[in-house]
């Protein structure tokens, strides 16, 4: 019944796919307005097909239908209601269903907004583009990752269940989900590019078009991130929060060229440059999307996200490829109109700032890319094998965030075309004298090291910075003065600086270092007392738990445990956190041995700042709403070009509001 | 000094206050620097040396990150280690002879793995290059880039002919500014 009912919305959502691109696609070419309209239709075909299909296998989890393979693979009668509804996206098949289903929910949201231009060239050859990429993921549906095969259940099945850290933490059931849309959401703007290159409107009005769509993508994208670091710290023991992973890398790199996009493209809505990279980089941010999921979902490399090897690789690739290639094809076949005649007068500019910004960024990305994928290149080559973690990325990447951050100090005070030595020492003395004020704050409270005191530094310079603009936007506007795009944008600034001086302290600080206790002992470490009270031992549906009972300096007690769970010999232990706004204390049990009078083998973390990092990304949440949120609106005769001198046109402050 | 009708400020007082924060950044840069935290304990030996080891049995974990009873055991092994004052090269080498390369996560920086290291620094560099270049050609060319094209489209403007948009560009977005 549940395959059934999940093969049909496949179906349907596949031939959708189909059938709406041939005829969007011949309506296009033959110019048949009444046939590009009909993608409304099939946009919901692909949306209703991907929803059945979830519903599907949402109603085989929970009814615990092993006729359905992958439920009989990864679902488990003892597995409680969360985790069980959040099994769907924690297997291969599940998670494309779950991409696909989002996928035709950004379809039907883009028909919806467009709803009076749907037969609009640009609208429509968008759309055309949108439906192939459902076509592909509802083909991986229907052929190499099918989730809906058939199983027979020998009498008294129970499945094994998730892989046992998936069912550790709540956080699971909106981790994936938001990264998803982020991922997902940026195959929008990347529509929007293909239909400018294929109709030849390479203006500003597509840019216009998907601005809003790609903040939200990228939004979500960032919740996604920071809510995986925070699964990570809480789950994985190990006391950090970013492993530099591949999946890790995987999400990180279209964040990063998504982020250079969104800060590049300001260049050309206000002086008409940077057309083909700007173009090249949604492209890249839509393509990184489509490797990390090769490179993460087909078992060439090794990674604790990676699920079991699977037959999706060459799909995968192949599209990857076929994306590339037409990017390519369409970027060199729109050259000419591609070129703009602008110039930049002078690098201490805004759009000077804002290039770069992309220069720092694409490196940032290109490092990622190169660590995560050079043992692949080297196997390859000469068969040797390497491996690149920690060591590496944190050593190529801190100069890269330090620059990042400097720029981040002085671009937001710039002026467009030009500035001068003079306005910027006016501009700049607050958020520098901020900057020294952290470093000497960061001192006084006991920090040393050159690179993390230069971190301090540059945050507050940063911050600093981004709060100057606030300031006088608020004193300007009044509330208005934090919405809008650049106004927001200086939230998310505040954000980011919370997480790089987070991750500063957090990385530069951490100590870290192993006990073992019999009850009533006590250890003090860092600054903290930790007393171990015994033990609490308890069945529960899904696992057996071996929880220690610690104190720490008299707070608790702490419950770090160690969990067995039915179905697989792998022990996984839960850490427990204690938060304070300073530090983090986290207690990750690595053995108790005993049961009378046990004795526990504890491994300790200590690390400065941690809560901040999840403020941040909150702060950052929060920015990009402010972002998206409608500011005040420019008029579009307006010139848009900076006014110069006399000819300024006199600003009237508006009125507070009262 | 300054002509009365242009007051212009003085050097100091443009100045003074940045050559007060270089000095004040110096200075503290310096205690931050040179008046270091206590030496790592072996401890802290034992974890950065555990960062840099792969678990021979995980999924691409460091033998700190993993639980693996694997794991555990090179952690206590490197302890020992630490102990009997042996150096973090003289420990990672001995992981480096015991399984191969590949327990290192830092990659040579010798042969064909030297290029990780040095691939992205040329691609910085040439990215900065390219834009200095790009500067430079910006700063000496002309302002002037109008086509013949442009400048018929300003004398009938100038003229009050009402201006006609190529015909692909009905929405005003214009295509090729």
């Amino acid at each position: 019944m549940n395959v059934a009912l999940g093969r049909a919305g496949v179906t349907l959502g596949l031939a959708a796919a189909f059938l709406g691109a041939i005829t969007v696609g011949y309506g296009l070419i033959r110019r048949r307005p009444d046939l590009v309209r009909l993608s409304r239709f099939y946009a919901a075909l692909v949306l209703l097909g991907g929803v059945v299909a979830f519903i599907a296998m949402e109603r085989a989890l929970i009814t615990r239908d092993f006729t359905v393979k992958f439920v009989a693979d990864n679902g488990s009668t003892k597995t409680p209601a969360l985790y069980n509804f959040a099994t769907l996206w924690g297997a291969l098949e599940g998670s494309i269903i779950l991409w696909s289903t989002i996928l035709g929910g950004y379809l039907m949201a883009v028909v919806i907004k467009f709803r009076r231009r749907l037969a609009d060239p640009l609208v429509g050859w968008a759309l055309f583009t949108m439906l192939l990429v459902a076509l592909f993921f509802f083909y991986l549906m229907a052929g190499p990752a099918n989730p809906f095969r058939n199983f027979s259940p020998p009498p008294g099945f129970d499945g094994p269940g998730p892989n046992p850290l998936l069912q550790n933490h709540p956080l699971m059931a909106f981790h994936p989900p938001m990264l998803y849309l982020g991922y997902v959401g940026f195959t929008v703007p990347f529509a929007f590019a293909i239909a400018a290159l294929v109709t030849g409107r390479v203006g500003e009005g597509w840019l216009l078009a998907t601005r809003r769509w790609t903040l939200i993508a990228w939004g979500f994208l960032t919740v996604g991130i920071i809510l995986g670091a925070w699964w990570s710290y809480e789950v994985l023991g190990w006391g950090g929060y970013w492993a530099w992973d591949p999946v890790e890398n995987a999400s990180f790199m279209p964040w990063l060229t998504g982020t250079a996009y969104l800060h590049s493209v300001l260049v050309q809505e206000r002086r008409g440059m940077l057309r083909v990279w700007n173009i090249s980089l949604l492209c890249a941010t839509f393509s990184l999307t489509i490797l990390g999921t090769f490179i993460t979902r087909s078992g060439v490399l090794e990674s604790v996200h990676a699920f079991t090897e699977s037959s999706i690789g060459p799909s995968l690739l192949t599209f990857f490829a076929i994306v590339v290639l037409a990017t390519v094809v369409l970027i060199g076949w729109r050259g000419d109109r591609l070129r703009s005649p602008g110039r930049i007068d002078s690098p201490i500019s805004r759009e000077g700032a804002f290039l770069a910004n992309n220069v720092l960024f694409g490196a940032f990305a290109f490092v990622i890319l190169i660590g995560t994928v050079f043992p692949l290149i080297v196997e390859a080559l000469n068969g040797d094998r390497i491996s690149i973690g920690v060591p590496y990325f944190s050593r190529m990447t801190m100069p890269i965030g330090m620059a990042l951050l400097f720029l981040m100090a002085i671009a937001p005070v710039l002026p467009w075309r030009k500035a001068s030595g003079e306005l910027l020492r006016h501009r700049l003395a607050w958020p520098a004298w901020i900057g020294v004020g952290a470093m000497v704050l960061s001192v006084i409270l006991g920090a040393r090291g050159l690179a993390p005191v230069v971190a301090f530094g540059l945050g507050g310079f940063a911050g600093g910075s981004a709060g100057r603009q606030l300031v006088l936007a608020a004193r300007r506007q009044g509330w208005r003065g934090l919405v809008g795009r650049a106004n927001g944008g200086m939230v998310v600034h505040l954000g980011v600086v919370l997480i790089a001086v987070a991750f500063a302290a957090s990385s530069s600080y951490v100590r870290q270092a192993e006990f073992t206790l019999q009850v009533g002992q006590s250890a003090s470490f860092s600054g903290h007392t930790l007393t171990f009270e015994g033990t609490n031992n308890r069945q529960e549906s899904a696992k057996s738990v071996q929880q220690a009972l610690v104190r720490i300096d008299g707070t608790g007690p702490w419950g770090p445990s160690l969990n067995k769970f039915a179905n697989g010999a792998q022990t996984i232990g839960t850490p427990s956190v204690r938060s304070t706004l300073t530090d983090d204390v986290a207690l990750s049990v690595i053995d108790i041995k005993g049961t009378d009078a046990p004795v526990l083998t504890l491994r300790v973390t200590v690390q400065p700042l941690i809560i901040w990092l999840w403020i941040g990304g909150a702060v950052m949440a929060l920015g990009t709403l402010l972002a998206v949120f409608p500011g005040r609106r420019r008029n579009p005769l307006d010139p848009v070009s900076a006014p110069t001198g006399a000819s300024a046109p006199p600003r009237t402050p508006e009125p507070l509001a009262s | 000094m300054s002509e009365a009708t242009k007051p212009t400020r003085s050097p100091l007082r443009t100045w003074g206050p940045w050559v007060a924060l270089f000095v004040v950044v110096v200075a503290v840069l310096s205690v931050a620097t040179f008046t270091s935290r206590t030496a790592p304990t072996a401890q802290d030996r034992v974890n950065n040396i555990s960062f840099t080891i792969k678990c021979p049995v995980c999924a691409g974990e460091s033998v700190a990150v993993s639980n693996a009873p694997a794991s555990l055991e090179i952690r206590k092994e490197i302890a020992e280690q630490v102990q009997q004052g042996q150096t973090d090269e003289q420990i990672r080498s001995y992981y480096a002879a015991k399984y191969g390369e590949a327990i290192l996560l830092t990659p040579s920086a010798s042969g064909i793995n030297a290029l990780v290291w040095i691939l992205p620094v040329v691609a910085l560099a040439l990215a900065i290059a390219g834009l200095a270049i790009a500067f430079r050609r910006w700063s000496i060319s002309d302002l002037d880039t109008a086509t013949d094209a442009d400048r018929e489209i300003v004398a009938a403007a100038m003229a009050g002919e009402p201006i006609d948009p190529s015909p692909d560009d009905e929405h005003g977005e214009g295509n090729s500014r």
